[in-house]
């Protein structure tokens, strides 16, 4: 790739773009998972002991 | 299908799957990348703006593709009840709306030097433009309605009924002059593209798909936790 081509502006700006959407989705994805998860494993903690 | 239809069973496969896809995608990302900004050449009339080629198309086949998903899951939801079926329409809808938010932008970004307007009122765009739309508005009745049964009942119809615009975007430059070039890749007589050219992005379409199937496996398993979640706090208000 050629950064001192006509238009790299226009290349650099789609790429940076992309990644900046997908890294988002990625960690978004990850942390909603990881949040619910942890969640889920407390209220079934808690309702265990509630019920021993 | 029904074999995935149990939760348990799904949640135990996604589990064992997921650092597989997850390496996979990574790899081929990698692959991709270095083939669309080392190995490709520049284009003989675009030159180096031919580059924006691997991150607009795989994203532009990836929305498709994950509407095409949503469609199906919504199909299979209200025909066989499949327990999993709408956690999988759901969730795919936000990386849906991603990959098409993506190819718009990038999209955008390849016309303004190539066609000289960041936008046109074209077939191909509009009806991208339409699927767009369609992914904000499937995914405002998740959000719009509280009770999870109503929302799904609404979503399926939506999917389906916005599965008609897929084959019009598909097919929008074929049936309509358009500023935008016809299939290049995926059409009768084979790809028009150069070899050079077309295995980073046959190699960068294939890391979005991996991408996809990472991340909808993920999201799917959130949701399902979410949903175990609700069930606990509904019985635990019932028995107070």
């Amino acid at each position: 790739m050629d950064f001192s081509a006509n238009h790299a502006g226009f290349v650099i700006a789609s790429y940076a773009l992309s990644f900046v959407f997908l890294a988002g989705l990625i960690a978004s994805t990850l942390i909603r998972d990881r949040r619910l998860r942890h969640e889920l494993e407390r209220l079934d903690t808690q309702r265990q002991k509630a019920r021993s | 299908m029904q074999f995935l239809a149990n939760p348990t069973r799904f949640l135990k496969i996604a589990n064992a799957a997921l650092p597989t896809v997850w390496a996979i995608t990574i790899v081929l990302f990698a692959i991709g990348l270095y083939g669309a900004l080392v190995t490709a050449p520049a284009d003989y009339q675009q030159g180096e703006t031919v580059r924006i080629m691997y991150v607009h198309v795989p994203a532009a086949w990836m929305a498709l593709f994950v509407y095409t998903v949503m469609a199906l899951a919504s199909a299979l939801a209200l025909i066989f009840r499949h327990p999993l079926a709408d956690v999988a329409a759901k969730t795919a809808a936000p990386i849906g709306a991603v990959f098409c938010f993506l190819s718009l932008a990038t999209g955008s970004l390849w016309g303004k030097p190539m066609w000289g307007a960041w936008w046109v009122w074209d077939a191909r765009l509009t009806s991208m433009f339409v699927l767009m739309l369609l992914y904000i508005g499937y995914m405002a009745i998740w959000a719009a309605i509280e009770e999870p049964h109503k929302a799904a009942m609404v979503a399926r119809v939506v999917a389906l009924v916005g599965f008609i615009n897929i084959p019009i975007v598909k097919f929008s430059v074929d049936w309509w002059n358009s500023l935008h070039q016809p299939a290049s890749v995926f059409r009768m007589g084979g790809p028009t593209i150069a070899g050079p050219m077309l295995w980073p992005l046959l190699v960068m379409g294939l890391a979005y798909t991996f991408l996809f199937l990472a991340l909808h496996l993920t999201a799917m398993r959130a949701e399902i936790a979410a949903r175990k979640i609700r069930q606990i706090q509904i019985a635990e208000i019932g028995d107070r």
